[in-house]
């Protein structure tokens, strides 16, 4: 066990002063902020400039109050968040009326134009006219301004007391309350907890893979220069295998740490929703589980490939195995007691990110985590049994890739 | 005193080494020679226990060898290679460590060894940033450094100009008057005649000779004679005396039937070509090597 502390020790230090280590630190943090907070950033932050908006009335009943209904919206302090713009002019036609503010829109004087008219039916119909569409929050705006005028000036029309028009302005939204224990609220919504889930999942999948990848072509270095038989006469086996895997995860524990520091400080920044650290106990130990579980898969079947070319397809094998949950992250959200997330939490290939990501969504019973636990720590178990043996023979085996029938002997042996 | 006893390896169908026995003293050289694929590679595995033989017992001293006595082992691959993007002072105590040195006596015999082999100066590079002579030589201070009791070398010379080959066969003999067991396992047949005094000949692993070398010369064959010439001596094929011979460029090397005389012989072709010398020798280890593996064939 000496021997294997060596082992960890060197390969710790050896990979943690390369460039690439130092790269993938700072860079694979970076990518997934860019991925995961920055369309949450974009989609929600307010625009904070005024528009400038039209509104053609081509029934002349809505503009005035219309305007000022839509002018209470605000950005920042006392700002109108729109600039209301009157396109009606007495001696055109409808027609051209259209044409003349499409065109301005065109040569972006305004922003967009609500056009109002009243169609075949008599009934009213709105329209909210821009070069691009999909400003759902403008659009949102603009409806309920329109709606709040319908309403006031029925309600008027039929004498109503003024307070009844206040409260029937004021609307009740529904709120979703996520509960843990009873009497006790959980914070966040779907798009925190989908958030910080993915988040985790993310930085396992892509530290178990740099780090698989980099494990593997390390041994590969060691057997085509034979540097192997220098190793495994100066240790066991089983040393090595162990050394590599305690190296890696005291790596791996550098790298979470690392990010942590930056996920704190981002939080600081009020960046990133507290509560994504908020089952941070649980996580941690299935990330481990889940890291040590892959490695030690990485060592064993790494261990059988003597070209870069058949490193890159196993590799990107086991990457398959590991990228495959997240098929299911959206499924598992919306339904958590689905059989398939339940049956996917108990595969031990699956388990850490499925578990990872039921931790977050809902409570999970003690006995289940008790059961994961367990299942995991005995994989690794096996795991590290299965590894040891095929590693033995794989490291001093050139050529070919051995048949699962020679597999199958090794392991016998 | 290294013990090899019944060694049979067979990977498969095919017997990569067959019942093989033998015995290295300590304080002298045991040189381990034999065509390519001859199983020299699969014996040292199996002494170095990096691979299971299917039978033997290998025997350090009077105890097997297992993890307890890799210690005390220092091995030299023939296909040389190192962690290129480390540095030579970090991957030399890296592999000092593993054979259970510790700080500051790695610090001590590193110095030492890297002043021995003249490349001090190269203690904080990288590796790929040294010559291929040197990386052997760094190569080789790893199997050397932690004072092994035995020390198995795979073509230690091979890679090294004229200069460094002398440099390493001097630390070699000094290591030998520290009564290591040292094994040679080589091709060249001049350097092992040189440096060793017990050979094992091998072949398809097999053993085909094996003992004190200067026992099987004596055995190997009697009547052997060496000269320079100048000239055409395609005659010695028709010569009744012949037995066999070899020509290098300008000498020919003749085994004679033991009863021919060899100044008689000298009488016999001194007529038809220019002798520039003529000695009486044994024979060397080069013929002794490619005779044995010819005749095995036949």
């Amino acid at each position: 066990m000496k021997k294997a502390f060596t082992v960890a020790k060197w390969e710790f230090f050896e990979k943690i002063k390369s460039k690439a280590f130092i790269i993938s630190l700072f860079l694979t943090p970076a990518i997934i902020i860019l991925f995961s907070v920055l369309p949450t950033l974009l989609a929600t932050k307010e625009s904070d400039s005024t528009k400038a908006v039209g509104i053609l009335d081509l029934t002349q009943k809505y503009f005035s109050e219309y305007k000022s209904e839509i002018e209470q919206y605000k950005i920042g302090g006392n700002i109108p968040a729109y600039a209301i713009l009157n396109n009606y002019k007495e001696d055109l036609s409808p027609d051209s009326l259209i044409k003349h503010a499409d065109q301005m829109v065109i040569e972006n004087r305004i922003d967009g134009y609500i056009l109002i008219r009243q169609d075949a039916e008599d009934s009213i119909k709105v329209e909210y006219r821009s070069k691009s569409i999909g400003n759902f929050q403008d659009v949102a705006r603009f409806e309920e301004a329109f709606n709040n005028l319908r309403i006031k000036r029925k309600l008027i029309e039929e004498n109503a007391n003024p307070a009844l028009v206040e409260f029937i302005k004021n609307k009740v939204n529904v709120n979703q309350i996520k509960i843990e224990k009873p009497g006790e609220e959980g914070k966040g919504g779907f798009e925190s907890v989908f958030f910080s889930s993915v988040i985790f999942i993310l930085l396992l999948m892509m530290m178990i893979i740099y780090s698989g990848q980099m494990l593997v072509r390390s041994m590969l270095e060691e057997k085509s220069n034979r540097l192997i038989e220098i190793l495994i006469s100066s240790c066991t086996p089983k040393d090595l295998l162990f050394g590599k895997v305690f190296g890696l995860s005291a790596l791996g524990l550098t790298q979470i740490f690392v990010w942590l520091v930056i996920g704190i400080s981002l939080i600081g920044a009020a960046i990133i929703p507290m509560n994504a650290f908020e089952n941070i106990h649980l996580i941690f130990i299935y990330f481990i589980l889940g890291f040590v579980f892959y490695t030690t898969l990485f060592v064993g079947v790494g261990s059988i490939v003597s070209t870069e070319q058949e490193a890159q397809q196993i590799t990107s094998y086991l990457s398959l195995l590991l990228v495959l949950p997240t098929v299911f992250i959206i499924s598992a959200l919306q339904n958590p007691e689905s059989t398939i997330i339940k049956v996917l939490s108990y595969i031990p290939f699956t388990l850490p990110s499925v578990m990872i990501l039921r931790v977050n969504v809902s409570p999970i019973p003690l006995w289940e985590i008790a059961t994961t636990f367990l299942i995991m720590i005995l994989s690794v178990i096996i795991v590290v049994n299965v590894s040891a043996k095929i590693f033995r023979f794989g490291i001093l085996y050139y050529g070919k890739m051995p048949t699962l029938n020679e597999i199958k002997s090794w392991l016998k042996e | 005193m290294l013990e090899v006893k019944n060694l049979v390896k067979t990977y498969g169908n095919i017997t990569a080494v067959d019942n093989l026995s033998f015995t290295a003293k300590p304080g002298k050289i045991f040189g381990m020679l034999g065509p390519n694929g001859a199983g020299k590679t699969t014996t040292i595995r199996t002494i170095l226990n990096i691979i299971k033989p299917n039978s033997c017992e290998v025997l350090l001293n009077q105890r097997p060898v297992t993890k307890d006595l890799f210690n005390s082992i220092g091995y030299l691959p023939e296909e040389r290679g190192l962690y290129k993007k480390s540095k030579v002072n970090d991957v030399i105590t890296y592999l000092a460590n593993l054979k259970g040195m510790h700080g500051h006596t790695i610090k001590a015999e590193l110095n030492k060894w890297l002043t021995k082999l003249e490349i001090t100066h190269y203690k904080e590079r990288k590796i790929e940033e040294l010559s291929k002579g040197n990386q052997q030589k760094i190569q080789f201070i790893s199997a050397v450094i932690h004072n092994p009791l035995l020390l198995i070398l795979d073509e230690p010379f091979s890679g090294f100009d004229p200069i460094n080959q002398q440099l390493i066969k001097d630390v070699i003999l000094d290591l030998l008057d520290n009564g290591k067991i040292i094994i040679l396992s080589t091709h060249q047949m001049d350097t092992a005649e040189k440096l060793c005094s017990e050979i094992l000949l091998i072949n398809e692993g097999k053993e085909v000779l094996s003992g004190e070398l200067s026992e099987i010369k004596k055995k190997f064959g009697g009547n052997h004679v060496k000269f320079g010439y100048e000239g055409d001596i395609k005659f010695l094929n028709e010569m009744d005396e012949v037995i066999s011979f070899d020509i290098y460029s300008n000498t020919a090397e003749v085994h004679l039937k033991d009863e021919v005389k060899p100044e008689l012989f000298l009488k016999k072709i001194i007529e038809k070509v220019l002798i520039k010398h003529f000695s009486v020798i044994e024979p060397s280890l080069n013929k002794i090597f490619i005779d044995s593996i010819k005749n095995q064939k036949i």
